[in-house]
């Protein structure tokens, strides 16, 4: 090995150590951010996590530009994703606010064997809304967290709160990589698709919450890399794989298994399309009434969700157009929610990627318009109409339909898994062109002359050029992957839960023997949730949702008296009934409700000052 | 270098599966994890048992179907799909009655024996 070539080999080296120390930092900060009281992650975040985070990713960057082997840099990555994937998981107590938490209640249930024959826990209207949640949502990651706390015998909150983070960080850049890879045959680019895919902030937040449709998008993006590739191949173990990965998605949750469905019979018609040996009209014609029907697909499937939903009423409307005024409609066509109040950062952060990755896409499909014969034509165009696709459905679901059962933007996470791969086409190709101006003007010049006879004009391009390439590309990169993690994570939520909820619930939980029942708001029922789930006939906590739990609740708040605990412990058979208040959610009216209570001889439970410094109270009564 | 050739060399061995004795080493795994879940709880036991009890069975499976993909891949692929074998034998267990330690245990054999015999069989398919 030449000595310049040891020399870099060597500084690649030492990157990578800081690179490494960087990142054990950042989870090191993250620790210490860790918080009992707290609104969002920004509010305890320590100051220099972000710094770190940034330097860390343009090292990285500047890393994945280097001819580094590949088994190299994907570690790096992954580690990098579970890092950015992670902010809820170690900073809450109790990770997000969301739905993960009521995830974790229902789950926690199967953990603790309370219910048989899997969620939910309740009795299902119909036997098909059964069947629904039986084989199409939490069951599946249930099970697989279950699993995994009796594998590692670790606490299952801890389980549950990492599991999607750790599985989305190891697994979803792989995925990038390898669709990436798939139709550009470039491992630069699939490489740096892997890391891009961090730079799109949706599928950052959907990545760092423990839900089902978080599971599903894992495997949608693994079905669609087996898509690709059975465009090209009639191999049995991909078509095997490709049907085996739809039907996870379609197992862990019902949106990404209906995308992945409409995107598999999309597929099929590319590959029946190719086969043909003309490109005749009915081949053509047939291509696009599969792409319509693949469209009408997700929203048919919600309006036929009431079928197995008996709460389901999402339908077909123009209310939108008439109700809302012109601007509105048009904001709503084009961004979707982030037309409400968002500012402009956010914005362009969210729309960047996907606008860089359509105009790619369009400036390839005309550079191949005449060259029928492009070895990837097919796999570009499929991923044009696929990309297509979630773009009309999402317009259809977003201004042409009310009362779904989702958020519309749940769809922006397909959308951002098609995209990321060409984002790192178009920058590659910019960093490419950079080289080859470099390679063409400066290094002969620098190569036949020595320094000193260059003159400093030339010097200073070579130096800007290199330093364009080697340091502020990483660096813009960088800054645009750790400026994405600001609107991935939100800025604005409620008091997530506190520590002295947490310690409240434990407490009952630990010195209870008896069947019990907690009154409580819904903030008390997502930390009951976290310790002993909801519903669970040994430690009852009503339904997120729960009309009775409710009105318990309000009751309680307005006459805190031992007649709704009774009526409370006659409905959920059991024999001891706490009623909780907390100062931060309660307010003003605090003070009054604790000194009705005491009025009403209600007794304290636990300690006499409450806790978390009296925020907290807990009465009880007993029958 | 030595690493990654030390690596390729178990992958092998693992593949290889000599008198089942990978299989029977992840049997005596759930033994150990069985036992550690029902008497000591200790998640390092746990840990140190799962992370062996994946890679074996996830070379198996990555062996079966992805024997083309560079190692990294081949493990990465073989982990992923032992998850969702866990995942789908856990969830009939769930359907059917509940996962409970003894239903768990009978989940991680069923798995094991699956992918043990998916991967005799590709062995067997490519030495004919």
């Amino acid at each position: 090995m030449s000595h310049s070539k040891q020399g870099l080999t060597n500084i690649l080296r030492v990157s990578e150590i800081l690179y490494l120390f960087l990142i054990a930092l950042s989870f090191f900060l993250l620790f210490l951010s860790r918080a009992g009281e707290a609104h969002t992650v920004w509010e305890v975040l320590h100051p220099v996590f972000i710094p770190t985070v940034f330097v860390a990713t343009s090292l990285l960057l500047a890393i994945l530009l280097t001819s580094e082997k590949v088994a190299h840099k994907l570690p790096f990555i992954i580690v990098h994703s579970i890092l950015i994937h992670s902010l809820f998981s170690i900073v809450f107590q109790a990770g997000d606010l969301s739905g993960q938490q009521i995830t974790l209640g229902r789950t926690r249930l199967v953990y603790d064997n309370a219910i048989l024959h899997g969620l939910p826990p309740w009795t299902a209207e119909t036997i098909q809304s059964q069947i629904l949640v039986q084989f199409g949502e939490t069951n599946f990651q249930a099970a697989l967290s279950v699993v995994f706390a009796r594998m590692f015998s670790i606490d299952f909150l801890w389980i549950h709160l990492f599991l999607v983070p750790v599985l989305w960080g190891a697994f979803t850049p792989i995925a990038a990589y390898l669709t990436t890879y798939t139709f550009t045959q470039n491992k630069k680019v699939a490489v740096l698709a892997s890391l891009l895919l961090s730079a799109f902030p949706y599928a950052t937040y959907f990545g760092a919450i423990s839900i089902p449709n978080s599971l599903g998008f894992i495997f949608f993006f693994y079905s669609l890399y087996f898509m690709l590739k059975n465009l090209d191949s009639n191999d049995s173990i991909t078509t095997f794989l490709m049907l085996a990965f739809s039907f996870f998605s379609l197992l862990s949750h019902n949106l990404t298994g209906i995308m992945s469905l409409s995107l598999l019979l999309l597929a099929l018609a590319f590959k029946s399309y190719r086969d043909e040996k003309s490109s005749s009209i009915t081949a053509k014609t047939s291509l696009v009434t599969s792409f319509i029907f693949c469209v009408s697909l997700l929203p048919l499937s919600l309006i036929f969700l009431r079928f197995f939903r008996p709460e389901g009423y999402a339908f077909f409307t123009l209310d939108k157009f008439y109700d809302l005024p012109f601007e509105e409609i048009v904001g709503l066509f084009l961004i979707g929610d982030l037309t409400y109040g968002f500012d402009l950062e956010t914005i362009l952060l969210n729309i960047v990627g996907p606008v860089l990755a359509l105009l790619c896409m369009m400036f390839l499909i005309y550079n191949l318009r005449r060259n029928h014969t492009a070895k990837f034509r097919i796999h570009i165009c499929f991923l044009f109409t696929a990309f297509i696709m979630i773009l009309v459905d999402y317009r259809i679901l977003k201004i042409f339909m009310y009362g779904l059962p989702l958020n519309e933007e749940r769809l922006w996470v397909f959308r951002d898994f098609i995209a990321v791969p060409f984002v790192a086409l178009t920058i590659y190709a910019v960093v490419s062109s950079l080289k080859t101006f470099l390679k063409e003007t400066s290094l002969p010049t620098v190569a036949i002359a020595p320094l000193k006879a260059l003159s400093k004009r030339s010097i200073l391009r070579v130096l800007s050029l290199l330093f364009t390439l080697n340091v502020l590309i990483p660096v813009i990169l960088g800054g645009w992957i750790t400026f994405s993690l600001s609107a991935a994570y939100p800025h604005w939520t409620p008091l997530q839960t506190t520590w002295y909820e947490l310690e409240a619930v434990k407490f009952i939980e630990e010195n209870t023997s008896e069947r019990y029942v907690v009154i409580g708001d819904i903030w008390t029922i997502y930390a009951g949730e976290r310790i002993v789930g909801v519903n669970n006939p040994r430690a009852y906590y009503f339904l997120e949702f729960n009309k009775t739990g409710q009105d318990l609740f309000t009751n309680m708040r307005k006459n805190p008296s031992t007649e709704w605990m009774l009526l409370a412990m006659n409905y959920t058979d059991t024999t001891v009934a706490y009623f909780i208040i907390t100062e931060p959610r309660l307010g003003e009216e605090f003070d009054s409700t604790v000194s009705n209570a005491l009025q009403n001889d209600l007794k304290i439970y636990g300690p006499s000052e409450g806790f978390g410094n009296g925020k907290l109270y807990i009465f009880y009564h007993e029958k | 270098m030595k690493g990654i050739s030390h690596f390729l060399r178990l992958q092998e061995l693992i593949v290889r599966d000599h008198n089942f004795i990978f299989t029977i080493f992840s049997f005596l795994l759930i033994l150990i994890i069985y036992l550690n879940l029902s008497f000591a709880s200790s998640p390092i036991i746990g840990t140190a048992a799962t992370l062996v009890f994946f890679m074996i069975n996830g070379i198996f499976l990555g062996h079966a179907f992805f024997e083309k993909e560079t190692p990294l891949f081949r493990l990465m692929f073989g982990t992923l799909l032992l998850i969702m074998l866990l995942g789908f034998v856990g969830w009939l267990a769930v359907i059917i009655y509940n996962l409970d330690i003894i239903r768990f245990t009978l989940v991680l054999f069923i798995v094991t024996t699956i992918s043990s015999l998916i991967n005799r069989k590709v062995k067997n398919k490519n030495v004919t």
